[in-house]
């Protein structure tokens, strides 16, 4: 993993009465192990790939409490793993990215909640969005209305996303419903503190194992004839038991204010960002007191119709705050108040925008429309909106004074072995001119970036040749998928390499081998060469898995090996052998490399044993700074530097000391004939006599021939 | 303005706010953690934030830090909300480990001059847009650097990088030592230093670098990038004649003919380099009586340029140069007898191997190379370690054919084509010397080697066909030809497959016809 939370965890052994200080992600797990769960699953992706990370951190520590860990192979095998909590009183919770997690667990949650569950089961949803995201912009929103799972979003500090931990299994357990509990980016991020807890073993766990199967039901089965009652019953039955539970426990909170005759109603999760809004309108303090009640909803699915009018009561207006479309809870509300015949005016969308992130800007300027619009009692609206105007006004002329900077989009590490694999295409494009590149998802799409730009689609993890599918027929050329091992083992096996198969399908699909999904923070998956715990791998192989699928056409290249590359693509390419052509794409990731490979050499320095370190190295005499060698390569560490020629006024390449010595700047200057500018230098500790003697004899026959210099 | 006057009167109403901008891997959240438990050891309520995802890889990424200045104790139980989201305008301290990143938190508004301190460092890691480009992408420094002085209430500027590199610390211990000497933090700075030294990695180096970070905030003057550093030749003394005539040329030129007589006579020697002279004469002539200054520094920079092209005999000389090999000692950090290795990447076609050649003989074995399809296929790679007796000795023998240079079909080919380029420059310095000045400036397009230099040399060879003869020929009006080859210029140096260019000269092309047409 590319993070280690190994001193971190150590707060999750924290008792009753101590304080936990650390990150939310830390504090979701110590909720979790306070819980009582007796198992925990996932498939990583930001924003809770540490979350994962941490579980696997503290696997020997969930061991002592009886708690089983299973890093699901995607998010499908993950919601599925809560089917134990349908027979059992098992507590579980699973963790994903949404909304990516959350459409490839749709099928085993339909089925999870049709049945219900007997346990708590869990969901911790990372919600990707807004800044810093990078998957489509959906709200889950939608699958807990349509499968009647519960969503919680919590306050985003650390106390109320523990409460809400626990007292969402409780809520599971008390509606016989799953439930899902919602994080923002920010919030799994964010740092603080709060009171815990003992931990706790589950009823039945590890260390207290069940009998055996309960007696035949067949109500617990999802399958009809059942599935008609169990539609009743979530809506007869799980629904109202949720929405008394809410109420009991005082899940939603309502903060009160002296503005009676307006209110917000906010998903739990922007409550800070609207009160620092409300007081930066002069309207909060930032102790929480605020002048303009708000309804906050920590439980944002199901609503309970009575606090919504309860709150709404005696109001001329309300404001929704909803990040996200469709506008669920405000069409809820409306639909409410009209029910309960209250005139009390919503405004949501309009006030606020349709799409798009919340951010501190949008909702000052949000809530000053809002106040201008409804104009409440004892308050100056114009005031406020005028001061709104002047929190943002400077901005304008600040953007046009700095100008249109170009974007610094996340790319390949330096060292990547997946970078050559997009060089090799471009100069095979080159060639045999462009074709249908189908991307994928994973450190791979950074191609689409400059200095590659290549990818015409993305439809998903482990997509990239299923979406190809109907490409290459229609087009007379055969088609290029790019795909992780990640992916590969994540979905594409399946979807991907067997439906085309099956179909006996063409095209090419390189399958990039670095023996970790990356991208997510290194952890590790089915072909890694070791298991999560450092012993022995599983044994799975992309290669042998193919040839047992029936792959005919398979070719294993190490990726720095640009050149190599290229021609088997060609090869792939124009071969009239029909079929799926595999390219495996042969090289670990650079950045667990490099991370042992320092270590090793570290301690060979130490113990005095011989060393060669590799960098490479631009010549500024010999390059004339057309850079076509960095639009063939794209690395971090090979920049531009202005030319140290007094002559010459373009900028001219250089390698900068984070090179790790690849070798794809020599192989690019080769295969794409570029200029005889690099060079590899390579510097041996620790010599040895014969290096030494070597190096001696060379250097004075050298000295011997090498040209005066010029004296001044 | 109404405030709520049932709130707190006595305790702060703001918490200080602080932004960090910085790229993925420079250990930002590193930095973050040392402020935040800093700020946790004074008693202070603090919460920071981040949005990591992808952006760990060298993208770019921001980190929020709120610190309430007063002690937890002093609170009577109440608990601030602090917010995870940085607003616009109530930012009291960005702290920026890259110049652009810095640009970038002004472009979104967090930076005003009511309250921000802007700490940044000058360094700059270059965007992708702006490496790839043909020529010159970078983005305007000064323009940066003076939208952050003016838009922040005070700025603090230096190489953090450098001082880093220089201390042997990562940038982001220099950051913190940065914003602890700003005295901005209501942290003291032995807790910031503690935070460190709890940390417990490379504790040694990070607190070096917190010091010198720490003591150039403390100076609080600006410091400005480093200049350009050339490398100038050095005078040579039988040069001394010919560097005296040129005390005698127009000032605007002369530092760049003195390079170019150096340059050109250790290229070839003192005829070549009095060649260069007696090429520029008339173009001296044609500055003098038009006035355009641009004109006779531009032509000498390239013709300088031209002269000295990249030739395996060139490149040669430069692969055994002693300095060279110092150079790469230097950036090893090898110690004096350390035994290291450079090799290098060449892959010479028969195009290559045919400009060592005489004219006629290259000629016949490019005419057969074509029949057979080698041109442009054919190469040989090769890796040569230069620190080998072997590949040394390669380079050497390489090296003197110096002598036997101006036998060589490239050295026909390359005058022909300065030949050619000067007599245009001196044809358009008859009708407009801005004019010749822009078609002198054409000479930037060709450059490098193989592939780079064919495409150059065939841009440049559309603009001449496309619009610098049909101006000189008149069938462009002079105003619309200057303007016409500069953009051209500009467009050739846009993307390397030469759509630019294309569309660009097509443009020009159809605006032009029009007038005609209608005469």
């Amino acid at each position: 993993m590319e993070r280690s939370f190994k001193k971190e965890v150590q707060e999750l052994r924290l008792g009753d009465g101590d304080t936990f200080h650390g990150e939310g992600i830390l504090a979701v797990t110590k909720a979790l192990l306070q819980s009582g769960v007796s198992y925990v699953g996932g498939y990583q992706g930001a924003p809770v790939s540490h979350l994962l990370d941490v579980l696997v951190d503290a696997e020997d520590m969930m061991a002592d409490l009886g708690v089983h860990l299973e890093t699901c192979t995607n998010e499908a095998s993950a919601a599925a793993m809560l089917g134990a909590s349908i027979n059992y009183p098992l507590r579980g919770a699973v963790t994903w990215k949404s909304i990516v997690g959350t459409n490839v667990a749709a099928d085993a949650l339909s089925n999870l909640s049709s049945p219900g569950v007997v346990g708590g089961a869990m969901i911790i949803l990372g919600e990707d969005y807004g800044e810093g995201a990078s998957v489509i912009q959906e709200r889950s929103y939608a699958y807990a209305m349509k499968s009647s799972m519960w969503l919680l979003d919590p306050r985003p500090d650390l106390a109320s996303i523990v409460h809400c931990v626990e007292k969402g299994f409780e809520l599971s357990e008390a509606s016989h419903a799953p439930v899902m509990l919602e994080l923002r980016i920010r919030a799994c991020h964010v740092t603080g503190s709060f009171q815990t807890k003992n931990n706790r073993a589950g009823a039945f766990s590890g260390l207290n194992q069940i009998e055996g199967p309960p007696r035949f039901q067949y109500g617990r089965l999802a399958h009809p004839p059942l599935t008609f009652v169990q539609e009743k019953l979530k809506v007869e039955e799980r629904l109202p038991a949720a929405r008394a539970f809410i109420k009991e426990h005082k899940l939603n909170e309502v903060l009160p204010g002296d503005l009676s005759d307006i209110g917000i109603v906010v998903m739990g999760g922007l409550t800070t960002s609207v009160l620092r809004a409300l007081s930066r309108l002069g309207l909060a303090d930032i102790y929480g007191e605020t002048r303009v009640p708000v309804l906050v909803l920590n439980v944002v699915y199901p609503l309970v119709p009575e606090e919504l009018t309860a709150f709404c009561a005696g109001k001329s207006a309300v404001l929704v705050v909803e990040e996200g479309n469709p506008d669920y809870i405000e069409q809820a509300l409306n639909v409410e108040l009209r029910r309960a015949d209250l005139q009390t005016k919503v405004r949501g969308k309009g006030a606020l925008p349709m799409a798009g992130e919340y951010t501190s800007d949008v909702l000052i300027n949000g809530i000053a429309a809002f106040l201008s619009d409804v104009r409440p009692r004892g308050l100056d609206a114009d005031a406020i909106a005028q001061h709104a105007a002047g929190l943002l006004a400077h901005r304008p002329a600040a953007a046009k004074a700095i100008g249109e900077l170009p974007p610094r989009p996340p790319t390949f590490c330096t060292g990547c072995p997946e970078r050559p694999v997009f060089a090799a295409i471009k100069l095979m494009q080159r060639e045999l001119g462009p074709t249908h590149i189908s991307a994928d998802i994973g450190c791979h799409s950074f191609a689409t970036f400059a200095p590659f730009s290549l990818g015409n689609s993305i439809l998903g993890y482990g997509m990239s040749l299923a979406s190809a599918a109907a490409v290459g027929p229609n087009m007379g050329r055969r088609t290029i998928s790019v795909m992780g091992d990640g992916g590969f083992w994540h979905n594409g096996l399946i979807t991907g390499v067997a439906s085309n198969l099956f179909n006996k399908g063409d095209g090419v699909l390189i399958v990039m081998q670095n023996g970790y999904t990356s991208a997510t923070g290194l952890q590790f998956m089915p072909s890694s060469k070791t298991s999560r715990g450092g012993g022995a791998a599983s044994g799975m192989d992309v290669e042998s898995t193919l040839r047992s699928f029936g792959v005919k056409w398979m070719r294993k290249v190490r990726t720095y090996s640009v050149a190599k590359m290229r021609d088997t693509l060609k090869e792939a390419m124009r071969t009239a052998e029909k079929g799926l052509k595999v390219i495996i794409a042969d090289g670990e990731c650079q950045l667990a490399r490099q991370r042992r490979v320092r270590a090793e050499d570290a301690v060979k320095l130490e113990a005095g044993e011989r060393v060669v370190r590799t960098r490479f190295g631009v010549d500024d005499e010999i390059c004339t700074g057309d850079h076509s060698c960095i639009r063939l390569s794209g690395c971090p560490s090979l920049t531009v530097k202005p030319s140290t020629d007094p002559l010459r006024t373009d900028p001219i390449a250089t390698v900068i000391e984070s090179c790790v010595g690849c070798g794809l700047c020599g192989e690019v200057a080769h295969a794409a004939v570029l200029c005889p500018s690099f060079y590899r230098a390579e510097i041996i500790r620790n010599a040895t006599w014969f290096d030494r003697v070597m190096n001696r004899i060379r250097r004075t026959v050298i000295g011997w021939l090498a040209p005066r210099e010029a004296t001044v | 303005m109404t405030l709520p006057t049932s709130l707190n009167a006595t305790l702060p109403d703001r918490p200080v706010t602080i932004l960090i901008a910085a790229l993925g891997g420079e250990g930002g959240g590193v930095l973050t953690d040392w402020i935040v438990s800093a700020a946790h050891q004074c008693g202070f309520p603090v919460q920071s934030t981040s949005i990591p995802g992808v952006a760990q890889r060298t993208g770019a990424t921001t980190y929020y830090i709120e610190i309430l200045p007063v002690q937890v104790s002093e609170l009577g139980g109440k608990r601030p909300l602090l917010a995870l989201t940085p607003g616009i305008g109530d930012i009291d301290v960005v702290l920026a480990s890259e110049l652009m990143e810095a640009g970038r938190t002004v472009a979104n508004g967090f930076v005003t001059p009511d309250r921000t301190l802007m700490i940044a460092s000058l360094s700059r890691f270059y965007v992708m847009n702006e490496k790839i480009a043909l020529g010159d992408g970078r983005y305007d420094q000064g323009r940066l650097i003076q939208a952050l002085q003016t838009h922040a209430q005070r700025t603090l500027l230096f190489d953090m990088e450098a001082l880093a590199k220089d201390s042997g610390a990562m940038i982001n211990a220099v950051m913190l030592g940065a914003i602890a000497g700003s005295g901005k933090l209501p942290i003291p700075a032995e807790a910031l230093e503690a935070a460190i030294k709890a940390d417990g990695k490379a504790v040694a180096n990070n607190l070096r670098g917190f010091r010198t970070g720490f003591d150039t905030a403390q100076r609080d003057t600006v410091e400005t990038t480093g200049r350009e550093a050339k490398k100038h030749a050095p005078p040579a003394l039988d040069l001394a004649g010919m560097e005296r005539e040129i005390e005698s040329w127009p000032e605007s030129a002369r530092e760049i003919l003195t390079e170019g007589v150096r340059r050109l006579a250790k290229y070839q020697d003192l005829g070549y380099a009095r060649f260069y002279l007696d090429r520029l004469t008339p173009i001296r002539a044609a500055e003098r009586d038009g006035g355009n200054a641009r004109l006779l520094a531009e032509t000498a920079r390239h013709l300088a340029v031209r002269m000295s092209y990249e030739d395996v005999i060139r490149v040669a000389e430069a692969k055994i140069a002693p300095a060279r090999m110092r150079r790469i000692a230097q950036e090893l950090r090898a110690k004096p007898d350390e035994p290291f290795l450079v090799t290098e990447f060449l892959k010479p076609g028969v195009e290559e191997m045919c400009d060592l050649l005489p004219p006629s003989l290259a000629k016949r074995v490019l005419a057969y190379a074509e029949k057979r399809g080698w041109r442009g296929t054919l190469y040989f790679g090769m890796e040569v370690t230069t620190t080998s007796l072997n590949g040394y000795l390669r380079f050497w023998a390489l090296a003197k054919l110096r002598r036997w240079r101006r036998g060589t079909s490239r050295y026909h080919n390359e005058q022909a084509q300065i030949e050619s380029w000067l007599g245009l420059i001196n044809e358009a310095a008859r009708l407009s010397p801005a004019l010749a000045a822009e078609v002198a400036e054409c000479a930037r397009l060709i450059k490098g080697y193989g592939d780079t230099h064919k495409r150059g040399t065939d841009n440049y060879a559309a603009i001449e066909a496309r619009l610098i003869r049909p101006a000189l020929a008149g069938r462009i009006p002079v105003e619309a030809g200057i303007d016409a080859v500069a953009s051209a210029r500009t467009a050739a140096l846009v993307d390397p497959e030469g759509e630019s260019l294309a569309r660009c000269l097509a443009d020009i092309e159809r605006q032009v016809a029009l007038p005609i047409a209608a005469e």
